[in-house]
């Protein structure tokens, strides 16, 4: 029994439970902290998963900015009790849930039924050439997928000027 | 299926089923919460699943292609998060309302 | 002039007059349009007279012209073609169509004078003629019927002229309905001999008829010719479809002269007269031809002892006479039926149109008990009905005389005939005596009984001088048949000019058994004495005031106010055909067609209707809805790979 199997079993028992609370809490800033909590559970198994550049990411982006902008937000909603947190209507509900259940099932078996050509291996083993590392991955961005990597920065450029314009005040200098 | 072998060894397919679980229940809040800043905090929840299985796939390929992937997947998904917080902002400021069931203005 | 030339211009003259005078159908100009109408009709009267001048120019044997203008209908081994066949039978009909009609035309100028629409009347007028020139040159049964239908059209539109009045109009429906019913009879009729002969026409129906007569009612020539004459019992009014000819008074008086005394009602004897070859074949029908003939020249006759109308009396007696002309083709009489037909024209129009002068001249007061006395004032109008009246009774040597005659010797001698129709035919002689001496003496002689605000006076030239013509006719219109019992006395030897001319295409049946010469000059004088007495005593009881008449009617009370009231027969018709069709159509309205085929419709407009509404609750606004169906989707498509693999 290896440190790292409890390791794996105790953070995704965590990140289960927690991505649960999201969903089933009244309260949307609870749901707040429990998602922020998933967050670093998950940058937590990528450190397991040996993707130290990636779980880094995770914390900065999710849950350092997209949790932060979640919670300014809610402030600014300033909700006092939430009544009808969830849809109406029985039958849809239970059809709902069924329906995830359902596809649930199927995803895992699928798994289960393609393990053969799954099972790679639990062990680290290195490939010739391109290493695991996060200069390996520096270098794929800036070479493979130089242009994908320019038109993220144009996207995100894009959606700065687009959260401006959707949410200004009529006036400003603009005519 | 479940033995002790399934259960001591943590391979490929465990990461795969923890990332199909946490899409499942991202899937739940979509479909059955009103409000809308839960309804985007679920779908935080459902692309974070996917990033995860990249990862795993990543890691247990040894390919460095799956990670590649994944920063693509969040700095989307940032993104995506930071218009849909906007325009709930400017939903809120003009019907003074979250609940997504006041919106159906489009019903045929 | 080539002959197709002569014919098609026959056709465009009055065509030309109806779309000039339809046109300008709004106009009041009635001067106009009357010599529009009338110079239509008048080239086609001159060109009639040089086709016939032609046709005399050939031989006997050979006369007639046919003139192809265009292939029309050729399907399968069904051939009827825009030809049309001019021989003696029909030179006579378009010189009485043309002639009379012309001089109808000229006396409507006078007597539309003050209308609303006179251009619109003319307009019709000329539709009509070209219609019944179509009927009568027609070269198979199909031009003949497009003819005869069109004729009928043309009478809807005349005798519903003054259409707001709702009485008139209804009388111009009942006239057009009550020949479509004779008119499926002939479509079935023409479908017979179409299935029997492979031909609809004349010339090859004539060419292809067997040699020995039918028996019994089931023949195919019978049968066809069964149906044949119920058509034309529907157009030329006889029982059971003629109740639409008294109704039909509504219209303009020279409308009733044209149409209903002169040519359209004769329609049906010169179809039967055309086809006489196939008649001959048919003895069971000739028979009821002519009992139907007969009954209705005697029924009418009774009823037009009681009417009051001037025009109703020339009615019931247009419908008379026709029974007469029917009696004399059921008893194989082709050639008295076609002479009686061409006197009846002239001196029935000109009793028409006489009636119409009078009409004119009291305001259009139309009853005979508030006339009397008008020979003062109406001297022309007066002499020519005079004539009229001696032709219609039979007094020679006017022109009734020599073809009513020819009927009734032909009905008793005939191998055909019988003498119980003779007598029948005889005593409606005596009656149309006695009701039209009836009619002069209440309207011309004796003192006058006309309301002191109206001031008769004699009808202008246009209007006398087509009576003048026509009084003319009436006189010396019967010398060209003279039958050679009389003409055997005659200085000069003068023969029988219509039998000769008519002999190669209507051959009367020929009379055989023990009639004699001396038989036929002792009916001739039996009947002209009854007759004179008769009109003498009608006019000893009309012309001077008399009470006699009144208590007579009074006392066969219920008998005389039966006659009066037309045997009832139209209220029969109304309460035992007419009323239950409506009801049932109304049933049949509302229970299949509201009910049923109605609803059948709204089924599929509910349905596709209840479809989108149970569809649209699909689309209503709920994100999460939207959500679940597409994850639903997702989730099926997943199954059937995963299952499926």
């Amino acid at each position: 029994m290896d440190i790292s199997v409890l390791l794996f079993y105790g953070m995704s028992f965590i990140i289960l439970s927690f991505a649960l609370a999201v969903v089933v809490s009244n309260n949307p800033v609870y749901s707040a902290f429990y998602l922020a909590i998933t967050m670093v559970s998950l940058a937590f198994v990528y450190f397991l998963l040996q993707a130290y550049f990636i779980a880094g990411v995770q914390l900065i982006v999710y849950a350092g900015a997209v949790m932060v902008l979640f919670v300014m937000v809610l402030m600014m909603f300033d909700l006092k009790k939430e009544k009808d947190s969830f849809s109406k209507g029985r039958l849809s509900n239970i059809l709902k849930v069924g329906s995830v259940g359902w596809l649930w099932g199927l995803i895992a078996g699928a798994i289960y039924m393609s393990s053969d050509l799954l099972s790679i291996g639990a062990t680290l083993h290195t490939k010739d050439g391109v290493g695991t590392t996060t200069k390996d991955l520096a270098i794929l961005l800036y070479t493979d997928y130089i242009f994908a990597f320019e038109l993220l920065g144009l996207l995100l450029l894009l959606i700065a000027v687009g959260a401006v314009a959707v949410s200004r005040i009529k006036g400003g200098t603009h005519a | 299926m479940l033995s002790f072998d399934f259960l001591g060894t943590v391979g490929l397919n465990h990461y795969l089923i923890v990332s199909a679980a946490l899409f499942c229940i991202g899937m739940v809040g979509v479909l059955l919460r009103r409000n809308v800043l839960v309804i985007l905090m679920s779908i935080e929840l459902m692309l974070n699943a996917v990033n995860l299985s990249f990862v795993a796939f990543s890691h247990f390929s040894q390919n460095i292609n799956g990670q590649v992937m994944v920063f693509f997947v969040m700095t989307i998904a940032a993104a995506e998060a930071g218009v849909g917080l906007a325009l709930a902002v400017t939903i809120f400021k003009r019907f003074k309302e979250v609940n997504i069931s006041f919106f159906e203005q489009l019903k045929g | 002039m080539s002959n197709t030339v002569l014919i098609s211009l026959l056709f465009i003259f009055p065509l030309v007059g109806f779309l000039f005078n339809g046109i300008r159908f709004r106009s009041k100009n009635y001067k106009l349009a009357g010599a529009v109408g009338t110079a239509a009709v008048g080239a086609s009267f001159l060109i009639s007279v040089v086709l016939v001048a032609k046709l005399i120019g050939l031989d006997a044997d050979a006369r007639s012209i046919t003139v192809h203008l265009f292939d029309w209908i050729n399907i399968g081994s069904f051939t009827a073609n825009a030809s049309f066949l001019l021989d003696p039978i029909s030179a006579i009909m378009i010189l009485i169509i043309t002639g009379v009609g012309s001089l109808i035309h000229l006396f409507s100028i006078g007597y539309m004078s003050h209308d609303e629409r006179p251009s619109k009347y003319f307009s019709f007028l000329n539709l009509f003629i070209f219609n019944m020139l179509l009927l009568v040159l027609g070269d198979n049964l199909l031009v003949l019927f497009v003819g005869w239908e069109g004729v009928g059209l043309c009478s809807y539109l005349l005798i519903g002229f003054w259409f707001t009045d709702k009485a008139k109009a209804a009388a111009g429906m009942k006239a057009f309905i009550t020949n479509r019913i004779g008119d499926a009879a002939f479509l079935i009729g023409l479908f017979l001999v179409f299935t029997n002969f492979g031909s609809i026409e004349f010339s090859s129906i004539t060419s292809l008829l067997p040699a020995t007569a039918e028996s019994g009612w089931s023949g195919p020539i019978t049968l066809a010719c069964l149906f044949l004459f119920i058509g034309a019992s529907g157009k030329s009014a006889q029982i059971p479809l003629y109740v639409w000819l008294p109704d039909a008074m509504a219209g303009p008086t020279p409308v009733s002269a044209l149409i209903h005394a002169a040519t359209m009602v004769t329609a049906g004897i010169y179809l039967i007269v055309r086809l006489s070859g196939m008649y001959i074949l048919a003895p069971n029908v000739m028979m009821m031809i002519a009992i139907i003939g007969a009954l209705t020249a005697f029924f009418a006759a009774t009823i037009a002892i009681t009417q009051n109308d001037i025009k109703k009396i020339l009615a019931y007696s247009t419908v008379s006479q026709l029974g007469y002309m029917f009696l004399a083709v059921g008893v194989g009489a082709f050639v008295p039926a076609m002479f009686h037909l061409m006197t009846h024209a002239f001196f029935k129009a000109l009793m028409f149109l006489g009636s119409g002068s009078v009409i004119h001249a009291m305001h259009e007061e139309q009853d005979i008990r508030k006339m009397g006395g008008l020979k003062k004032y109406m001297p022309i109008t007066h002499f020519t009905f005079l004539l009229g009246w001696l032709a219609i009774i039979g007094i020679p040597p006017l022109a009734g005389f020599f073809s009513k005659d020819e009927i009734l010797w032909y009905t008793y001698a005939s191998s055909a005939g019988s003498k119980v129709l003779w007598a029948i035919g005889a005593i409606t002689a005596v009656m149309t005596a006695f009701y039209m001496t009836r009619l002069m003496a209440l309207t011309f002689w004796g003192e006058s009984r006309v309301s002191k605000d109206v001031h008769p006076h004699e009808s202008p030239k246009s209007m006398t001088i087509p009576l003048i013509v026509l009084g003319v006719l009436s006189t010396i219109g019967g010398w060209i048949g003279i039958p050679h019992v009389i003409s055997q006395f005659l200085p000069g030897h003068i023969p029988n000019v219509l039998k000769y001319w008519l002999a190669p295409v209507g051959k009367s049946i020929e009379l055989t058994g023990p009639a004699t010469e001396a038989e036929e000059l002792i009916i001739m004088g039996l009947t002209m004495g009854l007759i004179i007495t008769v009109s003498w005593l009608a006019y000893l009881l009309y012309a001077k005031k008399s009470a006699i008449p009144s208590k007579i009617s009074g006392a066969l009370g219920p008998v005389s106010k039966a006659v009066e009231n037309k045997y009832y027969v139209d209220e029969f018709y109304q309460s035992k055909l007419i009323n239950p069709l409506i009801e049932a159509s109304k049933g049949l309205w509302l229970y299949i067609d509201v009910n049923f085929i109605d609803k059948v419709t709204y089924l599929a407009s509910d349905f596709a209707v209840g479809c989108g509404r149970g569809i649209k609750n699909l689309q209503n606004g709920n994100i999460q809805r939207y959500a679940m169906y597409m994850s639903l989707g997702l989730i099926l498509i997943l199954s059937l790979i995963l299952m499926g693999s």
